[in-house]
């Protein structure tokens, strides 16, 4: 067979993982498609006695904003959208800088790897808001909060997101160094 | 120096994998995320519904987003956005609506905004306060043609789309009796609801939707009719007045009830046009003036004057209404006998299906009905009174028993003409004035004065002294009596008499020595020829015998019995007399005449009677002491030849002895048949009632009053007879018999005139009646209700006015 094998535990032995960027693509486009419903279709779903509502993220970004909540507003807003895009943008710029054997700005690179990779499990919060509320406010007729078709898709996207960093392989940066040298 | 060791050299092999080994299976994830989405998306954009438009004019208390549509109750879909229509006119909701509902939105859907609603009938939509309003739709069960653009009614229907049931629109001319949601009653159950009554497009009636559940819709038909119950009803009748309340929905709201009279109707379909009537009365009588009715029309030929009679009036067949005057005319009719004639023709409708017959008979079977009732059942037209104190006539069709034989005139133009009988017109005035000058002729007054009197005169009577006095004075008449016999000169009289035959006997004694034997030989032959001469004359008897006959058939000619009938009623009516109450009085007559003979036994030329017989024996003993001192048998010879004339005369006589012997038979016979039994139960009974005044009381009790004075009595007495009580009593009685006998006469015609009375009181009721449903004081009671409704109406759109907007009772507004 033509996989070099370690002698003493039998495992392939690989120096690059050929199928790396191939895997990074795949889970980021998943999470780009999960992020779209994410944020159209909503988020919670709040019925009270007097009324029932849907809020999306972008939604509850605005209502804060309108309630004058900017702090809340402004971390909510980063946090659910402005991380994951900024995600999205910085493993696509990574994968093509790789595809294409950029040269420059190799150590700023592996630095932003780092960020994406460290920032991204933090995503997350606004899942644990939604499924903290949803298991807390379930009065019945009175209150309900239930989590709506975004919160699934917003985890997913999260987490396929995080899947796609961990499968950059962050030595392919260096790489095209020392097929230039 | 220790080289460290170098690890073995690799043996590296590049693979040539192919694309597809190359191609990672986690590209399986983006496209399962993919799919997952789009098959979300899908799912979310079929599942989001339909997109409906309902304009409403008032969208109070809808909000976007949150507003829902229901349908039964169980949410569809939802308030999508709201907009104004161009024009600002209307508010356009838009809906999104479950897809599986959706098909059902077809024409006849309709939608409206369910609030709090507080009325007469109950409180719905109270749930609403809370929740807010929400849209409720109502459809059939049938898919159709799908409409996506709705107009929403402004008040919740009434009847709902899905219900089973019939709608029908009423017609009527007035509709301030009606409103929206009021009952619609069948035998006092509640059937179906009224919805707003609408002016039609001409203006010119009302027409409201009806509602009628199922299955009561099943009883109306083409036949039925439909009236306003209008809360309540006043009739005044004879029995009173009487109030009748339908419910009290309807006290309020008023209502309609419906009844189908006359089966055979076409059952009918939603939309059918009713009208609707003021009473039931009208709507019963409504059945009948279907101007499609087939009706039979006949010429009726009055005598006289018609007027009260007017187009319009009604037929009457024993009281029941068959049909409807329709035109009055003059025709001059051609008589053969008196020449032109003006006669007044009255056409009548007759409805053949009042006649008892059925639905389908024509008017030629209502023809030959008719017919067959004059000739047989002497069926006759007659103008009848309908309202006594208008003077409205109607035409009755009465079967008069007495009518003479007649037939319906077949050939006559334009129409049949039925035969008539005398009209029973009734004019008010006159038989009041009759009733009552009848009542005012009784005697009554003077039949209480004249007993009042006869009372008191009887009261006198009995209350007299006299009256009681009576036994004593009969007492004092025999002592009276007594005393006269016992007198010295009534004890001397039959010594006188004594003396008188002796010298009688002296006297025949010196008659005989006087050859008065031979002298009455001669009187005897004298007498012979007297026989002789009677038996002669006896020969004439057959004649006399032939003239007795005559004349005692002449007697029997004579009316005895009704002359002895005559004298024993006579004798019953002074029995009844004497035992009248009039005849308690005679007791103290008897006592006057009591009193009276007393007076004149005790009289001295009673007393004095004694003394003059004695001295009249007296005179004719001395008469025959002179007798006999006279030559008396000479005297007496002479007597004897007197006697024997008397015999010649006796002879002479003897001739019409035949004629006084018939007499006497005539007499006997006469006698013989008068009815002596008759006569003497007539005295019988005239004693027994004589025999039961004694035993009456009063005179029972004269023996009590004993001690009243004599004088008084007297007085009394000769009171009585001056003042003629007696006679007043008898005067009173006969005023009062004469009272009685007028009694008698009015009471004759009493039954006439109670059932002229009744049919009066029948006439004043039906008049009340008639004027009862009617009146100015129902109408007035009518309009004060409806006062009441319109108030409650405010505080019921006050009510729904706080309760869709509970906030403005804070904010002011």
């Amino acid at each position: 067979m033509g996989t070099a094998r370690c002698a003493r535990c039998h495992g392939a032995l690989q120096s690059r993982d050929t199928q790396s960027l191939q895997k990074v693509w795949a889970w980021l486009i998943a999470g780009v498609i999960l992020f779209i419903p994410a944020n159209i279709y909503p988020m919670l779903l709040t019925n009270t006695l007097v009324e029932k509502s849907e809020s999306t993220i972008l939604g509850g970004v605005v209502d804060l904003v309108h309630h004058h909540a900017y702090g809340i507003a402004a971390i909510v807003f980063v946090a659910s959208i402005l991380i994951p895009l900024g995600k999205f943008l910085a493993i696509a710029y990574l994968a093509l800088s790789v595809q294409r054997r950029s040269v420059i700005n190799m150590h700023q690179r592996h630095k932003l790897y780092d960020v994406v990779e460290f920032i991204g499990r933090w995503s997350m919060i606004d899942v644990f808001v939604v499924a903290i509320l949803s298991a807390l406010v379930q009065l019945n007729t009175i209150a309900s909060i239930n989590p709506g078709i975004a919160a699934v898709s917003f985890a997913l996207s999260v987490i396929f997101t995080m899947f796609s960093a961990q499968s950059f392989d962050a030595r392919m940066i260096w790489d095209a160094d020392r097929t230039a040298t | 120096m220790t080289d460290t060791p170098t690890p073995a050299p690799l043996d590296i092999q590049p693979g040539k994998p192919g694309l597809l080994q190359r191609l990672s299976l986690v590209w399986l994830v983006p496209l399962i995320a993919l799919a997952a989405s789009l098959w979300v998306a899908w799912d979310n954009y079929a599942n989001q519904g339909t997109l409906i438009e309902i304009a409403f004019e008032n969208a109070s208390g809808i909000k976007a987003e949150e507003t829902e549509v229901k349908y039964k109750d169980v949410t569809i879909g939802r308030v999508e956005s709201v907009e104004f229509a161009e024009g600002l006119g209307e508010v356009l909701v838009h809906a999104r609506i479950d897809p599986t509902i959706a098909p059902y939105l077809d024409q006849d859907a309709s939608f409206w905004v369910v609030r709090p609603d507080v009325s007469v009938r109950g409180i719905s939509g109270l749930d609403t306060v809370l929740s807010g309003v929400y849209i409720e739709g109502s459809w059939n069960d049938e898919p159709d043609v799908q409409q996506y653009a709705f107009v929403g009614l402004e008040e919740p229907p009434i009847a709902r789309v899905d219900q089973a049931g019939v709608a029908i629109t009423l017609r009527t001319k007035d509709g301030s009796s009606l409103t929206s949601g009021a009952p619609i009653l069948h035998k006092g159950i509640q059937v179906g609801y009224l919805e707003t009554p609408r002016l039609s497009a001409d203006g010119q009636s009302v027409t409201v939707s009806a509602f009628v559940d199922a299955p009561y819709d099943r009883r109306i038909t083409t036949n039925t009719r439909f009236w306003d119950t209008s809360g309540f009803s006043i009739s005044l009748g004879a029995g009173g007045i009487a109030l009748n309340v339908n419910s009290i929905a309807s006290l309020i709201e008023g209502g309609i009830a419906f009844d189908t009279i006359v089966s055979g109707g076409e059952p009918v379909e939603d939309g059918d046009l009713f009208d609707l009537f003021e009473s039931e009365e009208v709507a019963r009588n409504s059945l009948f003036d279907d101007p499609d009715l087939p009706v039979l029309n006949l010429a009726i030929l009055f005598d006289g004057s018609v007027s009260g009679l007017t187009a319009g009036a009604e037929v009457r067949f024993r009281g029941v209404r068959v049909g409807t005057v329709t035109d009055l005319s003059a025709v001059a009719v051609e008589d053969r006998v008196t020449g032109p004639l003006v006669q007044l023709r009255t056409i009548i409708a007759v409805e053949p299906g009042r006649m008892g017959l059925s639905e389908e008979a024509t008017p030629e079977d209502a023809l030959i009905l008719i017919t067959d009732m004059v000739r047989t059942a002497n069926l006759r037209a007659r103008l009848v009174t309908g309202n006594i104190l208008s003077g409205a006539l109607h035409v009755e069709l009465y079967e008069d028993p007495d009518a003479e034989r007649a037939f319906v005139n077949l050939g006559a133009e334009p129409y049949p003409v039925l035969p008539t009988t005398d009209n029973a017109i009734a004019d008010v005035g006159d038989e009041a004035q009759t009733v009552l000058d009848r009542v005012n002729d009784l005697p009554i007054e003077e039949l209480l004065t004249s007993a009042i009197d006869l009372m008191d005169s009887l009261d006198q009577v009995v209350r007299s002294e006299g009256v009681s006095q009576a036994p004593d004075e009969i007492v004092a008449l025999l002592q009276s009596t007594r005393e006269i016999v016992a007198s010295e000169d009534m004890q001397a009289i039959p010594a006188e008499l004594r003396a008188i035959v002796t010298e009688l006997n002296g006297i025949v004694g010196d008659a005989g020595e006087a050859d008065l034997v031979g002298r009455i030989g001669e009187v005897v032959d004298t007498a012979g020829v007297a026989v002789a001469n009677i038996d002669a004359a006896t020969q004439n008897l057959p004649a006399l015998t032939a003239e007795i006959e005559a004349l005692v058939a002449k007697a029997n000619a004579l009316e005895v019995e009704a002359l002895i009938t005559e004298a024993t009623a006579t004798l019953n009516q002074i029995d009844g007399f004497i035992a009248t109450e009039a005849m308690q009085a005679a007791p103290e007559a008897l006592v006057g005449l009591v009193d009276e003979a007393r007076v004149l036994i005790a009289s001295e030329d009673l007393q004095a009677i004694p003394t003059d017989l004695r001295r009249v024996v007296g005179q004719i003993d001395g008469i025959l002491t002179t007798l006999a001192e006279a030559d008396v048998a000479t005297q007496l010879t002479s007597a004897i030849n007197a006697a024997n004339s008397a015999a010649a005369s006796i002879d002479t006589a003897a001739t019409d002895l035949p004629a006084i012997t018939a007499e006497l038979n005539a007499l006997a016979a006469r006698a013989n048949t008068l009815d002596l039994e008759g006569l003497v139960n007539a005295t019988s009974e005239t004693l027994n009632s004589i025999n039961a005044l004694v035993g009456a009381d009063t005179t029972q009790d004269l023996p009590a009053s004993l001690s009243v004075a004599l004088d008084e009595m007297a007085m009394f007495l000769a009171e009585v007879r001056e003042g003629g009580a007696i006679t007043n009593v008898n005067a009173a009685l006969a005023s009062a018999a004469d009272a009685a006998q007028a009694i008698e006469t009015a009471a004759a015609s009493l039954p006439a005139l109670s059932a002229r009375a009744t049919a009066l009181v029948g006439q004043t009721d039906a008049v009340l009646q008639s004027y009862g449903e009617r009146s100015r004081f129902n109408a007035e009671t009518m309009s004060t209700l409806r006062d009441i409704q319109e108030a409650a109406d405010a505080v019921s759109s006050l009510a729904r006015a706080i309760q869709r907007n509970p906030n403005s009772l804070l904010t002011g507004r």
